[in-house]
């Protein structure tokens, strides 16, 4: 049996019973374009439980088949049961790749009936491409850091196993096939073979504590702000990119904000995807604690100050106008 | 004092015209962090005018204006200092080095680099060492620039086997006040040449003259570099082991002092327990982090088995050896996050930077615990316990700022009487400013304050240079 | 009593790497060789247990020769064995086969009770190796663990903190039981003298392709490898130190949004 003769792709479908954990309605949609150009059946795998309106949102991204899978030891998610259900179910159908959503719990097991199976597993990717000479996809993934991208295939085996990052993908749906193919499969699972044991689960606080450096977006206030009656604002806007704000010296010495929201040198170290400046003129000791930032927008009214030297885009104009407008934009993209 | 005049709009222009527009800030156009150092608590004074020089010729066309206009002229680098040294009391004007931060030339036959004195000491430290060469002052503040470095005479934990920043300076540019250019010193190692006015010029705080070129020493860079953490279960063993570390003949580039104090506001503040506070079942109240240089492994090794050993025979609980190069990096970042992480704790705080004899240094740091415990302050310390540099830190976050000043002023004039009597020296690297003038003629005695100020009116007779700091 | 094996990896401190403004290539020059900092965290936690209830520690590593630094520093806190896999045969391997090499030389030296690994690496940062190496032990897989709390010998179970997504689950695990682990709780120690002088000539067991028993050849390196690197190549740059110059204000943020949205920043 060569490689080509694998066919179809799989999308495992992590879910809670209840809800489908968004990742994997991302991969849907992006597998989808993909078996598009090969050819290849799009399969959505799921333990049987899921409500019907979860079930429509999975015929909507077009699959070809659902899997429905039966039996015993999938109540909750474990490394024993769903190791053994993918390596059955792969063994038994053999597809051409099977995605996982990079989860705490699918990076958990997709390598391991990788292994079990001795195929090729990848980790993380943020693009998939098909490549038509080969016959492979193409999984690329950040690496070093995210210095470099690097191209990793499973140029031999199959299935091709790959995790995905989520939030990699948007779920666009293509509508759902006039035909869906529904299979069932019963794989159960001795519950005693299930080697760990659930004690307790704590959910996460939200204790309100504000920890910067650990932020994947940050709003940073500069000298330019008139005054904490125009904090609102800028913290609707933080608010509205999903992040935090921060700020210079001089802001946290006029007692706006408080120390460990203050970025330089001598406060805290960031580095989120996006810190957007206003009116931060750029002095060495707060750059020196933010020029790390993954994309910098600075806004500020003197079309020579510093910080646009670290900024990767600037808009010369009144912080108090920008931030209006970005809030506006952002409300009328929602 | 003369009495200064005003930059009038007439003045601004002149000077406009020497930098350009874009380099030129009048009014209310001054940026406001131009008004204070890191030590706001001095409190703020804006300047009249900043102009961001690029020349030593423009300087030299500034100085005369402000000379013959009786405007005073504060010289600034990055601001980072910690006495109001760059902050205007006085108002006028601002002259901003943060520009000219070129890196020259280097002589690598005679081990010198000639720059400007707006470069970066971090940016300094990195080129020397790609050019495989190690330039050994390191302040706390890499962002501070080498002009202020020599205008404070800054020091750092290597001071211990290299000295600080007066030994490496050879050579310097500097404007007068009137604004005559002169070139002061030698590429040379020795110099038998009268009165060293390239000496004078380092730690005068910008009080004598502008330095706009400088000449420094380098050394051949140690390839490689152990630490060793000395940990104790009291302070008194801990500190009194720092002079036998001294004349082991171990030759440490650095021996820093940390108390569990200092120690537990890090670890709050990185989220790190680095240092441990615990270990083997004892407190540890104090430890010494000792970092040796040297060119090969097991050389190195010996002296950290000596260390050890010498460390074992005076009490310590344990020595811990970094030798990785992660626990180097988050080690020093530690080290370095100990200023950091008190001005997170507290809302008011003031600093001394006092000297004492070594022997001295255990009896000292207790007198000043107990000083801050009596007047209600929290009192942090760390230091360079090989030169006896100590920095504390009085901090208070109940009290109000006139409560604060009342309790801070008692304790400094205290803390520095005793450092007087035992021998001390008021300020090891920070330096004087104009938040420790009182102080500086207490340490040094009517006479040589006296000089100080003799030699002061002959660089400058208008008294135009930073005043109100040092010593005018 | 407890065996432990701890699984280590040297790799380039990627902070320090920088990238060729001109080729796109890595500048690897003077970037020093580190432990992997979550192994760190992995040895952490075994030194913990073996400090409460006793125990053994090997650590093993697959790397080149110098690689035998890192275990140096586990047995500076208290590893008892070391186990370095060098050989060219296994250069280029994946997880799969290097998964399959050291779980076949430390089986040479035992069977262990729990199995520690960083949750990933540095450079690779793919998190695959911990559960393909749990395959190649038969042995219980907890990821993401932030704190293992307590080891019961007797019973034959671990329990430990596992961080996801929404909160932390607190599970019991049975031994033989493999553990990646978060840096959360486990800051790695700084050895003391005796620690650190007993490494510095202490032995370290050198393994190769044909000392490691029973190895199948085609099961290591690259042909072993289930997954290639056919190319790499540099993230897209940013036009760095563009000041926006649409027109108007109005243009400029709606410019900015337009990136952002490119980005998927928004």
């Amino acid at each position: 049996m060569t490689k080509f003769d694998y066919k179809n792709m799989w999308v495992y479908i992590e879910h809670d019973g209840t809800t489908i954990s968004t990742v994997s309605l991302e991969l849907l949609c992006e597998a989808r374009k993909l078996c598009d150009v090969t050819g290849d059946k799009l399969v959505a795998v799921a333990v049987d439980g899921l409500p019907e309106a979860e079930l429509a949102k999975i015929r909507a991204t077009g699959i070809d088949q659902m899997m429905v899978v039966h039996g015993t030891g999938y109540e909750r998610y474990n490394n024993d049961a769903y190791t053994n259900l993918f390596t059955v179910l792969c063994q038994k159908y053999n597809p051409s790749a099977v995605f996982v959503g990079g989860t705490t719990n699918g990076r958990d097991f997709a390598p391991r009936f990788a292994a079990r199976l001795n195929t090729g597993c990848t980790s993380d990717a943020i693009e998939v491409v098909y490549n038509p000479e080969s016959g492979d996809i193409e999984f690329i993934e950040p690496a070093v850091g995210g210095k470099m991208m690097a191209v990793i295939t499973v140029p031999v085996l199959r299935p091709q196993v790959g995790t995905i990052r989520p939030g990699t993908f948007k779920y666009e749906p293509v509508g759902e096939k006039a035909e869906i193919e529904v299979i069932h499969e019963t794989v159960d699972f001795d519950p005693a073979l299930i080697r760990t044991k659930l004690l307790k689960f704590i959910p996460e606080e939200d204790d309100g504590a504000v920890n910067l450096a650990a932020e994947e977006v940050v709003v940073c206030l500069g000298n330019g702000l008139s005054g904490s009656d125009k904090l609102g604002k800028y913290q609707e806007l933080a608010d509205l990119l999903g992040g935090k704000l921060g700020c210079t010296r001089p802001v946290f010495d006029r007692g706006i904000l408080p120390f460990k929201q203050m970025i330089g040198q001598s406060g805290v170290v960031v580095k989120p995807k996006l810190l957007v400046s206003f009116g931060v003129s750029g002095a060495i000791n707060h750059t020196a604690g933010m020029k790390d930032a993954g994309t910098i927008i600075a806004v500020n009214s003197d079309p020579d100050a510093a910080i646009f030297g670290v900024a990767d885009y600037g808009i010369v104009g009144d912080m108090d106008t920008v931030c209006d407008m970005m809030i506006e934009a952002l409300k009328a993209r929602q | 004092m003369a009495k200064f005049n005003p930059v009038t709009p007439e003045i601004a222009e002149q000077l406009k015209a020497i930098v350009g527009e874009k380099r030129f800030q009048y009014g209310a156009n001054v940026k406001e962090e131009y008004s204070h150092d890191e030590m706001p608590i001095y409190g703020k004074f804006p300047p009249e005018a900043v102009v961001e020089v690029e020349t030593t010729e423009e300087v030299s066309k500034i100085m005369k204006i402000c000379n013959d206009n009786l405007i005073p002229v504060t010289v600034r680098g990055s601001g980072t200092s910690l006495t109001g040294a760059s902050v205007p009391i006085h108002g006028g004007l601002v002259l901003s080095t943060a520009r000219m931060n070129k890196i020259l030339s280097y002589d690598m036959n005679n081990m010198a680099v000639t720059l400007q004195p707006g470069v970066l000491l971090q940016d300094l430290a990195a080129d020397v060492e790609k050019h495989g060469f190690y330039y050994p002052p390191d302040p706390g503040s890499k962002t501070s620039t080498v002009g202020g470095n020599i205008a404070t005479n800054a020091g750092g934990m290597r001071a211990v086997k290299y000295g600080s920043t007066r030994d490496y300076v050879l050579q310097l540019t500097v404007v007068l006040a009137d604004g005559r250019v002169m070139e002061i010193g030698k590429t040379v190692t020795k110099s038998s040449t009268g009165y060293s006015l390239t000496h004078l010029m380092v730690s005068s705080e910008g009080t004598l003259g502008v330095i706009t070129q400088m000449t420094l020493k380098m050394v051949p860079k140690p390839s490689k570099n152990i630490s060793a953490l000395l940990i104790f279960e009291n302070l008194e063993d801990c500190v009194a082991t720092v002079p036998k570390i001294r004349i082991a003949n171990l030759d440490p580039q650095s021996i820093e002092f940390m108390d569990a104090d200092i120690v537990r506001s890090s670890t709050v503040f990185t989220g790190k327990q680095l240092f441990p506070e615990k270990y083997s079942g004892k407190n540890v109240d104090a430890s010494i982090l000792v970092t040796l240089v040297g060119e090969d492994d097991d050389e190195l090794a010996n002296r950290v088995e000596k260390l050890a050993n010498l460390a074992e025979a005076h009490g310590a609980i344990d020595t811990l050896v970094v030798d990785t190069p992660t626990l180097k990096t988050e080690v020093w970042a530690a080290r370095s996050a100990f200023l950091t992480s008190i001005e997170g704790d507290a809302k008011l705080m003031d600093e001394l930077d006092v000297v004492v004899p070594v022997d001295k240094f255990a009896p000292y740091v207790l007198f000043v615990r107990k000083q801050g415990e009596e007047l209600g302050l929290t009192v942090r310390n760390f230091g360079h316990a090989g030169d006896g540099n100590l920095h504390i830190y009085t901090c208070s976050n109940d009290k109000t700022l006139d409560e604060f000043w009342a309790a801070n002023n008692e304790l400094m004039d205290r803390c520095y009487e005793e450092c007087k009597r035992i021998g001390g020296s008021m300020s090891g690297e920070h330096g004087v400013g104009h938040g420790k003038v009182k102080y500086l003629k207490e340490s040094v005695g009517d006479i040589a304050f006296g000089l100080m100020q003799g030699i002061k009116a002959v660089f400058d007779p208008n008294g135009i240079l930073n005043p109100g700091k040092v010593c005018s | 009593m407890l065996k432990i094996l701890v699984c280590v990896k040297q790799v380039p401190d990627v902070n320090l790497v920088k990238i060729d403004p001109v080729t796109g290539s890595l500048i690897r020059d003077g970037v020093p060789a580190i432990m992997n900092p979550l192994d760190g965290s992995a040895l952490e936690a075994a030194v913990r247990i073996k400090e409460t209830y006793g125990g053994e520690i090997t650590a093993i590593t697959m790397g080149p020769d110098n690689a035998a630094a890192v275990l140096r520093e586990c047995i500076s806190v208290g590893a008892s064995q070391a186990i370095l896999c060098s050989d060219y045969a296994f250069k280029d391997a994946d997880t799969l086969s290097t998964s399959y090499v050291i779980g076949k030389a430390a089986k040479m030296f035992g069977e262990y009770d729990l199995i520690i690994c960083g949750k990933e690496t540095l450079d690779g940062a793919t998190g695959q190796m911990g559960s393909q190496l749990a395959e190649r032990f038969g042995a219980t897989m907890v990821s993401s663990t932030s704190l293992i709390m307590e080891v019961n010998e007797e019973m034959g179970t671990v329990i430990a903190e596992r961080e996801l997504e929404g909160g932390v689950e607190v599970l019991e695990a049975q031994m033989p039981a493999l553990f990646t682990v978060e840096k959360t709780n486990y800051q790695p120690r700084i050895p003391n003298f005796k620690g650190w002088k007993f490494a510095r000539t202490a032995p370290i067991t050198k393994l190769t392709a044909d000392t490691i028993e029973g190895l199948d050849r085609n099961k290591i390196g690259a042909p072993g490898s289930g997954t290639i690197v056919p190319r790499t190549y540099p993230p897209e740059k940013a036009e760095g130190g563009m000041i926006l110059d649409e027109g108007s204000v109005e243009k400029n943020v709606a410019k900015v949004m337009e990136i952002l949205a490119d980005k998927g920043l928004v």
